[in-house]
């Protein structure tokens, strides 16, 4: 498989167009204030919006393509066009081949000039206040696991835009084959990992267990392999409902006992494979086809159990949330998830907002996913045993609740009361939370 | 007889890229590039800087053998075509090689074109395409004296320039009246010639050369109006014409170059064309033309090869539009589109303090037609791009005249999102 | 009568305590706990010999009998050899796992210390919770003395097993009167019973094992298709699974016999019956008091025998109807009834085995022994008794309740 390359990312809904990019780019590259040495331009669109002109590192690079002298090459290992001053006769035939101004002749110093990404530390991304510039790395995931066999079968059959089946594959790469997954009832079998009729839609074992008992027949797996010896790491993929509701029971038993296992649950607030009921996770005001919509309700009138925090009460050797529009965030923590599955219990709760169930377009689900997040409508966090809680992906100034709703055709119907009322909730869960990451911080520090 | 499913003939910038093209689609089917040079891949383009000593040959390869052997191409230099059969699909060398391909591509450029002035075969003179000639010129111009240069495109005037720094007496015989003819409106046209008055070189614009002569080691070029000019150092740099002498047998229709469809196919099955040596449709007005310049030979050779190679992601060639960026004396002029006026277009043209630099924008309606600025950077890929998709500039009008780099980073920038 | 082998030894102790005991002689890998009255002292009997380090086994103390049977069916699916056992409400709280195990063909051992099932609310004997399952696809197998329940306990593994049945096997004892009473017992040597059950042999065809991946109880059915097919596959290879038991069972206990002395009747046991004209047919450790009774009814002359069903399911037709053959009435106790048929589920099953027969004898169905009653031999007297008349065509209208003028 191919190589991937990070990059910088412009986020335009965030510039307000201040240059301190522009500054802190001429400073690093020329060593002056003169922004018409920066290599990053910002330039203004009319009322108050701003767009980008930088070079983009194109893995399909034009200005290399017409450069004439081998001057211009795009770096194998880095993935940044490099540009060899020794080699080039400024010809700009480069600035023909660009359609992003990201190579530039510049009057001042008389050649072209290109971004560089600071050789991966762009000077640029580090002075933005407002986080419009973010210098993506995901690619890492991509190098280190892009050619780690996928361990479920092509062509599962989930919904368009589902992020399930991102988020297993992704999981499954990870933990490799020395894992047995189990699958309780839900969008995860239903879309045809457990497989059907006799034939598997995994390459390692998996099997379906009632919707109740997951995290304790994979507590008897795991006994009688730790007893022959063998490393085999114990795997739940299983629904918000299998984990919150009918399947709690089990897994607050396993918790307790902090039995060695890896379990994920993959929250779309329902059930969502079987005709969108509600579940113990459905948060307050969603429509389901078991809290609807008429004249006489308005849809769940009751909160989410929070159950990410209902596990970390239980001294599980790790817990943590996720959000698959935080690939890098999620890997981390898939991580220490598995290394803390070797000894104890470690949970993943991740959000996995449903096009299908939640009725929003199936093109937005990574939008709404970020958007969850953004909005602080979940939180990013982890917890370990001795360390405490600690936000991995702080945001502390939320988009309002209302931008996160209005994506959402689920929330359609809410009355001004009732997003009053999830506002508040937000603002409540996050401080709770907040309460949690201050005690621990102060503790860790005194 | 050898065979390859894809045979590329030339190994430059068409060549290349259309391999690149095929190995994106197909990473196994046999490929073969065949070419005259004996060198490994470089550009006409770079010549210039040869020949002013700027470039090592060595040192301006575009591709290794490495590239080569990573991408399974057998790459076969030194062999010059020498006929086609369309019909049997095979490609025999001046060598008396012969190959069956599946899918041929011709990619072999341009020759100097040699103006039919009398004498001119029995004096010594110089032309710029190969690497030998670049080679031949520069160590010439070491010891040049006088030097005549005929024809005021991008090669003499690179040369011309070249010389002048080398410290010869330099002629320029242009028969338009003004250089770079076709990229610059004569406006434009004067500041560069001007540039070149003052360095010494003495430009004949609007004059025809109608003999050549032996004189000693050198010779003398008449002008029209009488005048011969002495030279010790001539170079030819007139114009080029496609190199497609091995199509002379038919089979395969051309023009004043291959003739091709927007998938750069000839009109024989299996053959493609693109580059220099085809003649494709032009952005204006449809009409085919051979465009002669590198960014074209880049696109035409990526249509072409991921035609050849069946990749559902081709796009239609949209048609060539002249592009030009030229460096004299360390000053930059850039030329994107069309530079005239004329009905129904608009014309902003803007002169800098001192007149040092210039800027034309040229517009029809609320599109963008052409852009040429001396001295006045402007994104010529934003400028290309805006051109291509004639996006519509109404809302933005007034600041893309005034400002057309930033507004034209701005637009490019919303259409990327 | 039995002999006591060379090595074996002789101990006293409850129902509970011989099971456990059981169970450390058929070395389990992982046993997994909850307690429940009147189970509670035969785990805590196997916890402290995994405590003491007599049983080698992992210990998993889990928080209900749901999970106790999940984690249970984890440990055989890994390979490991397994044990738990419980009664009435846990049995209910576990059925959701516990009809998984038949069809996943997992060869779990587990007792049912049997007991009433709710409600009204009781914690004491009865085998309404193990007659409750009887369609579960497990194999019951019902004890009638303690020794027996310890000796039926190994013998159950090697049932489970083996490679024509690979069935779970519920070894019920009564609640109360086997699971506290006590008696003398042998205690087979281990190194013998090593011999008898050989290595564990759990999931060769059943696995979650990364060696052998596979995906384990895919969908299968479906509208169309194969699907549907590939069930009654499943469905009848468990019922030949099933039937096939009723070979293997004697085959074992012919062998335990061979090896240990002690030959119980595997599927069906004829007591007193030669010359019998009609005959009592028991279930589990009421048998006791019913052969004294019947002992005492033949010295008064009475022709009466008894039929002791030891194996509930598979249901012993053959064996049954053979017994019936030889008698011309018949009075079935039951300690358990069945709604649908206001009898017990014995005389309801075994009306289908006299039909076998081709002979319409009388039959009555008694029920006795609920909530922890004792069907004392006083009851049994009456039993017969009341049985005899049959053998005139006295039969009552409906169900003779054993203990309902008790006081
Ligand atoms: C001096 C000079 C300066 C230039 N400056 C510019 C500039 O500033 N901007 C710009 O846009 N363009 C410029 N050009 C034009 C540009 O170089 C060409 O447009 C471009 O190189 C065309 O590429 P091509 O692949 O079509 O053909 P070419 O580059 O001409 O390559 C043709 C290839 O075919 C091979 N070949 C030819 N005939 C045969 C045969 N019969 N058999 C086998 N092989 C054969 C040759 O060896 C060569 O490898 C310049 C050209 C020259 C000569």
């Amino acid at each position: 498989m191919g190589k991937s390359f990070n990059t910088i990312q412009f986020h335009a809904d965030r510039c307000d167009g201040c240059g301190d990019c522009m500054t802190a780019c001429a400073q690093a590259k020329a060593g002056t204030d003169d922004l018409a040495q920066s290599r990053i331009r910002i330039v203004p669109a009319g009322g108050g919006v701003y767009e980008l002109a930088l070079c983009r590192q194109c893995g399909d690079p034009k200005c290399v393509m017409n450069c004439p002298s081998g001057a211009l090459t795009k770096n194998a290992a880095t993935g940044v066009i490099d540009w060899d001053w020794g080699k080039c006769v400024n010809c700009l035939l480069c600035t023909v081949g660009c359609a992003y101004a990201g190579i530039v002749f510049e009057a001042e110093v008389g050649h072209v000039t290109k971004c560089d990404t600071c050789d991966g530390d762009p000077a640029c991304v580090k002075v933005c206040p407002h986080g419009a510039l973010e210098y993506k790395t995901v690619a890492g995931i991509f190098n280190e696991y892009g050619d780690k066999e996928d361990l479920f079968a092509p062509g599962l059959s989930a919904c368009q835009g589902c992020n399930s089946e991102l988020l297993i594959r992704h999981t499954l790469r990870k933990v490799g084959p020395e894992t047995v997954v189990a699958a309780p009832p839900g969008c995860i079998p239903g879309m045809g990992t457990v497989g059907y009729n006799g034939k598997t839609g995994c390459k390692v074992p998996i099997f379906h267990p009632l919707l109740t008992n997951t995290a304790s027949m994979l507590a008897g797996l795991k006994k009688q392999y730790n007893r022959m010896g063998r490393d085999v790491t114990m795997l739940a993929l299983a629904g918000d409902g299998g984990t919150a509701d009918v399947g709690f029971q089990s897994l607050s038993g396993a918790a307790e006992r902090n039995d060695q296992m890896l379990f994920v649950c993959v929250d779309n607030e329902g059930y969502m494979n079987t005709g969108m009921q509600a579940s113990g996770a459905t948060s307050f005001g969603s429509w389901t086809s078991t809290t609807p919509v008429g004249s006489a309700m308005k849809g769940k009138s009751t909160e989410a159990k929070n159950l990410p925090v209902v596990m970390m009460m239980h001294n599980c050797s790790y817990v943590a949330t996720a959000s698959t529009a935080f690939l890098e965030d999620y890997y981390a923590k898939l991580e220490k998830a598995i290394e803390a599955s070797k000894h104890g219990m470690a949970y993943l709760h991740v959000y996995a907002p449903c096009p299908t169930g939640w009725r929003f377009s199936s093109a937005m689900t990574t939008q709404v996913c970020r958007m969850q997040v953004l909005s602080n409508f979940v939180t990013l966090w982890e917890f370990e045993p001795g360390r405490g809680l600690r936000f991995t992906h702080p945001v502390d100034r939320p988009r309002t609740i209302e931008e996160y709703l209005k994506l959402i055709g689920k929330y359609k119907h809410l009355e001004p009361e009732q997003v009053a009322h999830i506002r508040k909730s937000v603002h409540d869960k996050v401080a709770f939370l907040k309460r949690f990451a201050a005690a621990d911080a102060a503790a860790a520090a005194g | 007889m050898r065979n390859s499913k894809y045979l590329i003939v030339g190994s430059s910038h068409a060549a290349l890229e259309a391999a690149a093209a095929i190995r994106m689609q197909d990473p196994d089917g046999a490929l073969a590039m065949v070419t005259r040079d004996t060198r490994l891949p470089y550009s006409p383009t770079i010549l210039p800087y040869v020949v002013s000593g700027r470039s090592e040959p060595e040192r301006i390869l575009l591709r290794d053998e490495a590239w080569f052997a990573d991408n399974a191409i057998g790459f076969v230099r030194g062999e010059t075509l020498a006929a086609v059969d369309a019909a049997a699909r095979t490609a025999r060398f001046a060598s008396g090689a012969e190959w069956r391909y599946e899918k041929l591509l011709l990619a072999t450029g341009a020759a100097p074109a040699i103006p039919p002035v009398k004498g001119l075969a029995e004096v010594p003179f110089h032309v710029l395409r190969s690497m030998d000639d670049a080679v031949r010129l520069r160590d010439a111009i070491a010891t040049a004296r006088r030097a005549v240069v005929l024809g005021a495109g991008l090669i003499g005037m690179h040369a011309a320039e070249n010389l002048a720094k080398a410290g010869a007496a330099v002629t320029v015989v242009e028969m338009q009246a003004q250089v770079l003819p076709g990229y610059f409106e004569p406006d434009a046209a004067r500041m560069i010639e001007r540039a070149f008055a003052a360095k010494g070189v003495t430009m004949e614009m609007g004059r025809t050369v109608t003999a050549a002569e032996p004189r000693g080691q050198g010779c003398a070029v008449i002008l029209d109006d009488g005048r011969a000019i002495e030279a010790d150092l001539l170079l030819v740099s007139t114009g080029v014409k496609p190199e497609m002498a091995y199509l002379a047998g038919g089979g395969v229709d051309t023009d004043r170059g291959i003739l091709v469809d927007d998938r750069m196919r000839s009109s024989a099955p299996g053959i493609w064309a693109a580059g220099d040596v085809a003649q494709a449709r032009g952005f204006y007005d449809g009409a085919k033309v051979v465009a002669g310049i590198l960014p074209n030979a880049v696109e035409q050779g990526r249509i072409a090869g991921m035609d050849m190679a069946e990749d559902e992601g081709v796009k239609s060639f949209p048609g060539s539009v002249p592009l030009n960026t030229y460096t004299f004396f360390g000053q930059q002029a850039i030329s994107v589109g069309l530079s005239a006026g004329g009905e129904g277009r608009e014309v902003h043209e803007t002169v800098g303090e001192g007149g040092k630099s210039y800027r034309r924008i040229v517009l029809e309606g609320d599109r963008l037609r052409g852009v040429s600025a001396i001295n006045d950077f402007v994104d010529a890929g934003i400028m290309w791009q805006l051109v291509l998709r004639q996006v519509d500039l109404s809302a933005v009008k007034a600041d893309f005249v005034a400002r057309p780099l930033e507004t034209g980073r701005m637009l490019m920038s919303r259409i990327w999102r | 009568m039995s002999k006591i082998s060379n090595s074996s030894r002789v101990i006293v102790c409850d129902g509970n305590e011989a099971a456990a005991l059981g169970v450390g002689l058929a070395r389990p890998d992982v046993v997994a706990v909850y307690p429940i009255t009147p189970q509670s002292s035969l785990v805590e009997y196997v916890s402290q010999m995994i405590a003491d380090g007599r049983l080698q086994a992992e210990l998993m103390n889990v928080e209900g009998e749901h999970s106790v049977m999940s984690a249970l069916q984890g440990a055989a699916l890994a390979g490991g050899r397994t044990y738990t056992a419980t009664s009435g409400p846990g049995l209910a709280f576990m059925f959701e796992p516990y009809i998984r195990a038949p069809g996943l063909r997992l060869p779990m051992v587990a007792s049912l210390v049997t007991r009433d099932l709710l409600t009204p609310q009781c914690v004491w004997g009865g085998q309404q919770d193990a007659m409750s399952v009887r369609e579960a696809g497990w194999i019951q197998i019902y004890c009638e003395t303690v020794q027996e329940v310890l000796d039926t306990i190994v013998m159950a593994y090697k049932i489970a097993e083996h490679h024509d049945v690979m069935l779970p096997v519920n070894v019920c004892h009564d609640g109360n009167y086997l699971s506290y009473g006590v008696s003398r017992v042998e205690l087979p040597d281990q190194a013998e019973v090593d011999a008898f059950l050989g290595p564990r042999d759990v999931n060769w065809h059943v696995a979650l094992d990364p060696a052998r991946p596979m995906a384990v109880d895919p969908l299968t059915g479906g509208a169309g298709g194969g699907g549907p097919a590939m069930f009654v596959k499943y469905r009848k290879g468990l019922c030949n699974g099933m039937q096939n038991a009723l070979r293997v069972i004697s085959e074992v206990h012919a062998e335990w016999g061979e090896r240990f002395g002690r030959f119980h009747a595997p599927l069906v046991e004829e007591y007193s019956l030669d010359g019998a004209d009609y005959a009592l047919v028991t279930i589990g450790s009421m048998t006791g008091a019913a052969k004294d009774a019947v002992d005492a009814a033949r010295e008064a002359g009475e022709k009466v025998g008894l039929i002791k069903v030891k194996t509930f399911r598979p249901f012993p037709v053959e064996a049954l109807s053979a017994a019936f053959a030889k008698v011309k009435a018949v009075g079935i106790v039951d300690r358990a009834v069945s709604f649908g048929w206001n009898s017990g589920p014995v005389y309801q099953e075994s009306l289908g085995a006299l039909y076998r027969t081709g002979r319409h004898i009388p039959a009555i169905s008694f029920i006795g022994g609920l909530a922890g009653a004792d069907i004392t031999a006083e009851h049994f007297a009456r039993i017969i008794e009341t049985t005899a008349k049959a053998v005139t065509g006295a039969v009552p209208d409906g169900p003779v309740w054993v203990n309902e003028n008790d006081q």
